[in-house]
């Protein structure tokens, strides 16, 4: 090794608080960047995962203004001709107003969003039957799936109550059935149908003098990169019929842009973080120059130039910036590893969707690599302006 | 092979101005053994420092193997204190972040260019610890050895470039008797064997004994005496021997 990577790094290690400190204070810049990552880009994307498992899927087809009136089996055979859709189910939707008579008293609940589902198709295209906490999915034409919060309101109706639901019909006529409850839905962080009531989609047909009619169809893909191209191919393949149909992204992409934006400004503050380090680092570094000040001025005697004193703090800063990139890596890795491994939860209740960016991983090392290189250049330039007599300084 | 002409080195700006250094002129040749005495603050580190590049003078010249050093830019008198010159400190002389050989390395190291390159360096400074005495010290780092311990190193460090000229300001001023006693002697053996020129400021002319050359150094003025034995003993009082050299 030459004297120059050799001084960087014993005047760092030599002094275990310096050390210890300029790589903290790098670690702690990374760490925070990626508990924020965690944290906030897992709520982000447990947010898109739930919107696409209850909801959407991975694309969502409707009418431009109305129903559609395409058979479910006609829309359904043309999408999983392809095989990277996995399934598709139609959905239909009303605002219901829903009562029940419990010891000897009547409680009702207007305007609850209803849901009509195919169980059979459902069950393969989202996962809201995996949210019924007691109780079955709406296999039966006349059963009744209550969300947990409208059960509650229902003064906690439970698994084979009956209830009457009422819905007014496209004439404007008032529809009522007796169903009974088949299943309570409770998901967790609340983002499923906990507020909704499911129930088959031929009664909701029914109810609603729709016969044959859908709201909507969710398609689950298979390999969800090639959701833009069936779109596409779809909207293609039926240019008479007034479809809209959207990815994900695409239709929960209002719900979802305050968010993100909320997430950059996390990252801002995360960036701000490592500034700071980097201003602890000049700090560590200046009080190693200042303490170092006799030795530099022996080195300049001995014939060191002032660009050999130069390189020695940037090289110290370069061991600082990758030390402290590498362990905060590993931490911010180990913490990652430990949500995702514990399946972390947002306020305890919504799973978080941990996942490894490596880019972002990479970028954020290498930034916070560079930076501590910068911080370094001005302690190296202060070292630089120490003069060769300190070597013969007495004192 | 090193002149001094008229040497003027002033601190301070104005009113606060101090000349420490007032025209100094003198020689010294190849494999002489050149003493600076003076009382405290006359003058003689600031001396030493013009003579080794260390900063440069207000006024004057410093001319060395023939060089004008006055006229060398920084990195220019960097490299040229690599190479011809030597230094040994009062104290804490070393890189105490390094072992006894990498600091007598050091020198070699920064000719170099600062890339380790081959066995050679670490021979000769293991060569050099052997003949200071200080083997067994090798791998200890700097700040782990004694005080005469590390003058000796030191001295070593001073030797590896296999300089025109080692500078010593008071390298017996921290140490005890004995090893100031061992430090001269080091000293006086390697001008010896290797007519290597030695220039050393120092408070304790006794134990230095015999010397080539004796400049003193009084209130910024340089004066030589012929350092005759008979009259050693007596220059301590005899400031009535002093002759400025120039005026
Ligand atoms: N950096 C400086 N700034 C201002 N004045 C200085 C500086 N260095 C030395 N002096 C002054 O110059 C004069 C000579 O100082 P110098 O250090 O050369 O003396 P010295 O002979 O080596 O003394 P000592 O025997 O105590 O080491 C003194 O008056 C001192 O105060
Ligand atoms: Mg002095």
């Amino acid at each position: 090794m030459g004297y120059r990577p050799r001084l960087a790094k014993r005047m760092l290690f030599n002094r275990r608080g310096s050390l210890i400190g300029a790589v903290l204070a790098v670690t702690i810049g990374i760490l925070v960047i990626h508990v924020n990552f965690v944290i906030f880009q897992g709520l982000y994307d447990a947010i898109v995962r739930d919107i696409g498992d209850y909801r959407t899927g991975d694309i969502i087809v409707t009418d431009e203004d109305s129903f559609i009136t395409r058979s479910d089996l006609a829309v359904a055979s043309w999408f999983e001709r392809n095989p990277s859709v996995e399934a598709v189910a139609p959905r239909l939707s009303a605002s219901a107003e829903i009562n029940i008579t419990k010891g000897g008293r009547l409680i009702e609940e207007t305007r609850v969003p209803i849901v009509g589902v195919d169980p059979y198709r459902d069950i393969r295209a989202s996962t809201v039957h995996e949210t019924i906490s007691e109780g079955s999915y709406v296999f039966a034409r006349n059963s009744v799936v209550l969300g947990t919060n409208v059960a509650r309101d229902l003064g906690g109706a439970a698994v084979g109550d009956s209830v009457k639901v009422m819905i007014v019909d496209r004439w404007g006529e008032e529809q009522v059935r007796r169903l009974v409850v088949s299943g309570i839905a409770s998901s967790p962080g609340g983002q499923g149908f906990d507020y909704t009531v499911v129930m088959h989609i031929d009664t909701l047909r029914d109810m609603m003098a729709r016969e044959g009619e859908t709201g909507s169809f969710m398609v689950r893909m298979a390999d969800e990169g090639q959701a833009a191209a069936v779109r596409d191919l779809f909207l293609r393949s039926f240019p008479n019929d007034d479809f809209v149909a959207e990815t994900i992204e695409e239709a929960s992409e209002e719900q979802l842009q305050g968010f993100r934006s909320g997430i950059a400004m996390i990252n801002m503050i995360g960036y701000f973080g490592m500034m700071s380090s980097a201003f602890a680092i000049v700090t560590i570094q200046m009080m190693i120059v200042n303490g170092k000040t006799r030795e530099i001025g022996i080195l300049r005697a001995l014939g060191a130039r002032r660009r050999d004193v130069l390189v020695i703090f940037i090289m110290q800063g370069m061991l600082i910036g990758a030390i402290g990139a590498g362990v905060g890596t590993a931490a911010g890795l180990s913490y990652t590893f430990y949500a995702k491994e514990t399946k972390m939860s947002f306020n305890n209740s919504l799973p978080l969707e941990v996942s490894y960016d490596w880019a972002k991983i990479l970028q954020t090392a290498l930034t916070s690599f560079a930076l501590a290189v910068v911080a370094s250049l001005y302690p190296s330039y202060r070292a630089t302006k120490l003069v060769p007599v300190e070597a013969m300084r007495a004192v | 092979m090193l002149r001094a002409r008229g040497v003027t080195k002033s601190y301070g700006q104005d009113e606060t101005r101090v000349t420490a250094l007032r025209g100094a002129s003198f020689d010294i040749r190849r494999g002489e053994f050149v003493l600076i005495v003076g009382a405290s603050g006359s003058g003689k580190t600031t001396l030493l420092n013009m003579i080794g590049l260390l900063s440069s003078p207000t006024s004057g010249r410093v001319i060395i193997e023939g060089v004008d050093t006055t006229r060398l830019g920084s990195s220019g008198l960097a490299a040229f204190r690599n190479r011809r010159l030597g230094f040994v400190a009062q104290f804490a002389n070393l890189l105490v972040d390094l072992t006894i050989l990498e600091n007598v390395m050091l020198p070699r190291q920064i000719a170099g260019g600062g890339w380790a390159r081959g066995d050679r360096p670490r021979r000769d400074a293991l060569e050099l610890l052997r003949s200071v005495g200080l083997e067994a010290q090798a791998a200890q780092r700097a700040n782990k050895v004694s005080g005469g311990q590390a003058q000796r190193a030191a001295i070593a460090r001073g030797l590896i470039n296999r300089p025109s000229i080692v500078l010593a300001d008071e390298p017996t001023g921290n140490l005890d008797s004995v090893s100031s006693e061992s430090v001269v002697r080091l000293m006086k053996d390697t001008a010896r064997r290797l007519n290597q020129t030695f220039v050393v400021v120092t408070h304790d002319r006794e134990y230095f004994g015999e010397v080539d050359r004796v400049i003193t150094v009084s209130d910024g003025r340089v004066y030589e005496e012929e350092d005759d034995p008979r009259v050693a003993a007596a220059t301590a009082t005899a400031a009535t021997r002093k002759r400025e050299v120039l005026p």
